[in-house]
């Protein structure tokens, strides 16, 4: 179980993310909703460890080499799409196993290409496959197909439910899509003003949520 | 025509003095450029990448340095040097070495600010892509070296213009010995005091051609580094 206790993180005498307690199911998929500025990837950066909170406590997570995290804009080097990915393997199988998860993404053939010189949805591929490239027990996905067409959107979706059910392993990761956290989540944690104010199965947010502003978010969203 | 051939007959005629004036000059820039990029890049890099305590108090420091006036700083260098300073034991005084010393220290904060801005504008989405597959520590310095290669190269052309170019540090503390310290730039302030402007200009226009040539084989590089 990931444990989060007495979280707070404040920017300029401004509170962007508090959480009192917040417990997290090991093996579970876990989507994140909430509008701009609801905290959404500070609670993230906060479990991916690339944000430090100055006071509470988190627990449970696995070493860091067990966890991955996608930012929402993953930088791309000026290398070849090849070597982004292989900076995150170490070892004598590293050039196989960047080759292996670019392909999964479906970028098997880019692997000479610059990364700089890739699209934005080819960028979050690239991003994934880096992420994929070693097993992770726990994947923390900022917004993960943000900029990807749909067709890259169905082959990331698939891609992680295949990761899940394989490693049985965590599953964070945030949205603005509402079809993905029904395809994709076992539970959804809905914010606001840097609160978890709501969880429960995608369902029971969408059918029948708890609070207003949950409520009111949701009005906006066609399933 | 004139002025050509006078160039012509200048760097292939019998006096060694303009040949040895260029290799001068190309020695104390070359090698003070690469000193400066030596210490310069990964300080700044180190300075651009991360967020430490004494981050604005080391920016402020090295901003200030790049203000130094070059006479300051060759005024510095000659103390040091000086038979009687601190560093007088090494007999260094009035020797391209020493030109080369005072070069690297009006350089070398110039390669730091250049390469801390540049690496700072990404280094928020860089440090937390590497952190997020388990990359930090120096593997990550090498990546930001990797990945900034192509702008490291055009803040060493920038730094080896400046030292080219450079005349008040390295009159004073080479003391524009004929044969020995002469660079183009205080030969061409002495050509100029003696009235003997068609060689001030030829010299300049040399410093110029050098210039060019180094940009032209700089830029083929950034090129062929692009497409590879």
């Amino acid at each position: 179980m990931i444990r989060l206790n007495d979280i707070k993180v404040e920017v300029k005498n401004r509170t962007i993310l508090d959480i009192p307690e917040l417990e997290l199911a090991k093996g579970k998929r876990y989507g994140v909703i909430g509008e701009n500025g609801s905290g959404k990837t500070t609670l993230l950066r906060i479990i991916a460890g690339t944000l430090v909170s100055n006071n509470g406590q988190l627990k449970g997570l696995p070493s860091k080499g067990e966890m991955g995290y996608l930012p929402q804009s993953p930088y791309a080097f000026s290398l070849s799409v090849l070597e982004n990915v292989k900076m995150a393997v170490l070892g004598e199988n590293s050039e196989q196993s960047a080759k292996t998860a670019l392909e999964k993404v479906g970028m098997g053939a880019l692997l000479k290409s610059r990364g700089n010189r890739l699209s934005g949805g080819e960028r979050q591929r690239m991003g994934l496959a880096r992420v994929l490239a070693l097993p992770r027990s726990l994947l923390i996905l900022d917004e993960p197909s943000s900029a990807t067409d749909i067709r890259g959107t169905n082959l990331i979706e698939a891609l992680l439910l295949d990761w899940h059910r394989e490693s049985q392993g965590t599953l964070i990761f945030s949205t603005h899509s509402p079809a993905q956290v029904v395809r994709l989540a076992d539970e959804v944690l809905f914010m606001d003003k840097g609160r978890v104010i709501e969880r429960g199965s995608p369902r029971e947010i969408f059918d029948s949520p708890v609070n207003e502003e949950t409520r009111s978010f949701l009005s906006h969203w066609k399933l | 025509m004139e002025l050509i051939k006078q160039i012509i007959d200048l760097i292939f005629g019998p006096d060694p003095e303009l040949r040895q004036i260029i290799l001068v000059t190309l020695r104390m820039s070359l090698f003070s450029t690469l000193i400066s990029s030596i210490l310069g890049i990964p300080f700044g890099v180190v300075l651009g990448a991360n967020d430490f305590r004494a981050k604005a108090v080391i920016s402020r420091v090295v901003n200030t340095l790049l203000g130094l006036p070059p006479v300051v700083g060759g005024l510095i260098v000659l103390m040091l040097l000086s038979r009687s300073g601190p560093l007088g034991s090494l007999r260094l005084l009035y020797t391209v070495n020493a030109m080369v010393i005072a070069q690297v220290i009006l350089i070398t904060p110039f390669v730091i600010a250049m390469t801390a801005n540049v690496v700072g504008v990404s280094s928020q989405s860089i440090n937390e892509t590497l952190a997020g597959v388990g990359i930090g520590g120096w593997r990550r310095i090498k990546y930001y070296l990797l990945d900034f290669r192509i702008p490291f190269i055009s803040i060493v052309l920038a730094a080896f213009g400046r030292s080219i170019a450079e005349v008040g540090a390295v009159q004073m503390v080479g003391g524009n010995v004929q044969y020995k310290t002469r660079v183009m730039t205080t030969a061409i302030m002495m050509q100029t005091n003696m009235g003997r402007f068609e060689f001030a200009i030829t010299l300049g226009i040399l410093l110029l051609l050098i210039s060019f040539l180094v940009n032209s084989l700089v830029n083929r590089i950034q090129k062929a580094t692009e497409h590879d």
